[in-house]
């Protein structure tokens, strides 16, 4: 069948934004780490999730640090980090910790134990919970 | 008109590409070139099958990318590659600006994109197989490692991600010797070494759109041939069914009698 040459543009915009806008659909995490696995799969109540808008999280390897700046924070329980979005999501108990915690174990540089150099302290959270980061509190637990 | 609406799209296009680059590098912008590239939703394809996890700094938008992008070419064959890829636009250029200097200089008798310089026929196609072993490696190394290995190579995101993340010295010294290969030789990344049109070759083969060539409104100049940036041989052929055509329309644009080359949409009876 002949068709018009405006089939090629028209097919390259619709299918360009359907690749667009269809992206939001899929929610798949770059990363997952269970702090408390327990606490994570039974989803208890009172748990509270905060998401953060992290710049410095851009690929799996930098979703891993940003784990492991969690480490030793008290009542971290889960977290997932969506790289290509920047964005991480931390859940927590809010009995022992507070989002503004949360984000200082986040930014805090960890040193190179040879040269005392900063390694890695490349996180700086730009929103939290769709709020700009100069908006939050400073307070943390 | 129809060359001019292609022009506004690649010239948008590459616009986007560079403001977006230049607001990531500046660090006014989270979102990185390399967010759009649908090779990323390839090369995070397995990973993703099997773990349901995206591969490095790929996500769901270069996933749903790609699968868009498979669609299209189901559709309108390598369309993506002349309408849409941005190093494709600037090949584009600087095949122009070759076929300039190489006609000044009187070296290129024939006109068109055949006034640079064209490997024979055959070294041609044995080159354009070039593009399965790199497309293979850059997949095997890449599900291996779980990293985007190719970034460091990869023309479109050297050029616009402004010294982007994994871009070395030696980068630039790929980019500058593409540069200087798409000058010389039309299309050269694209058509010798560019991974996407490889995973896209087999399905733009059977894409449903197809320029045709009507024998009786045909004069046999040879024009389209001459216009073709991939050098495809569409005056001896009834049907351009290479997965090489972009629907670039550059063919239909230089041929001079009304008529000779329509497009068709096959598989649907009337």
């Amino acid at each position: 069948m002949r068709v018009s040459p405006w089939w090629i543009p028209t097919a390259v915009l619709v299918l360009a934004l359907f690749g667009i806008g269809s992206a939001s659909l899929v929610a798949v995490p770059s990363y997952t780490r269970d702090f408390q696995p327990a606490a994570a799969a039974a989803g208890a109540a009172g748990q509270r999730t905060t998401v953060l808008l992290v710049e410095g999280l851009r690929c799996v390897d930098t979703a891993e640090r940003a784990a492991v700046q969690l480490e030793g924070a008290p009542g971290i329980i889960r977290f997932e980090a969506f790289a290509s979005r920047n964005r991480a999501e931390v859940t927590y108990d809010p009995t022992r910790t507070d989002p503004a915690a949360i984000i200082q174990a986040i930014e805090s540089p960890v040193y190179n134990e040879e040269t005392g150099e900063v390694a890695f302290g490349v996180y700086r959270v730009v929103e939290v919970d769709g709020i700009p980061r100069d908006q939050i509190p400073a307070t943390g637990k | 008109m129809l060359k001019l609406t292609r022009r506004v799209f690649q010239i948008a296009i590459v616009v986007a590409a560079v403001v977006t680059g230049w607001r990531f590098a500046m660090g006014w912008s989270l979102t990185s070139v390399e967010k759009y590239c649908p090779f990323g939703g390839l090369e995070t394809l397995y990973a993703f099958l099997t773990n349901q996890r995206f591969s490095c700094a790929a996500g769901e938008l270069n996933l749903t990318l790609f699968l868009a992008l498979l669609g299209l070419t189901l559709l309108a064959r390598k369309s993506f590659c002349a309408w849409v890829c941005p190093f494709g636009t600037v090949s584009e250029g600087l095949a122009a600006l070759g076929r300039r200097i190489f006609r000044r200089s009187g070296r290129s008798p024939g006109g068109g994109y055949r006034q640079c310089l064209e490997p024979p026929r055959a070294a041609d196609r044995w080159l354009r197989l070039l593009r399965v072993p790199v497309l293979l490696l850059i997949l095997y190394f890449t599900y291996r490692t779980g990293e985007l290995i190719f970034r460091g190579y990869d023309p479109y995101y050297i050029l616009f991600s402004f010294h982007g993340h994994d871009v070395m010295p030696w980068s630039y010294a790929v980019l500058a010797g593409l540069l200087a290969a798409a000058l010389l030789v039309p299309m050269a990344w694209c058509r010798y070494l560019c991974p996407l049109g490889a995973a896209l070759w087999p399905l733009a083969a059977v894409g449903r759109m197809r320029l045709a060539r009507s024998e009786a409104a045909c004069t046999r100049c040879g024009a389209c041939d001459r216009a073709c940036p991939h050098s495809l041989d569409v005056s001896g052929v009834d049907q351009v069914r290479s997965g090489e055509c972009t629907l670039c329309l550059e063919c239909v644009h230089a041929c001079p009698a009304a008529g000779a080359l329509e497009l068709r949409l096959e598989g649907v009876r009337r």
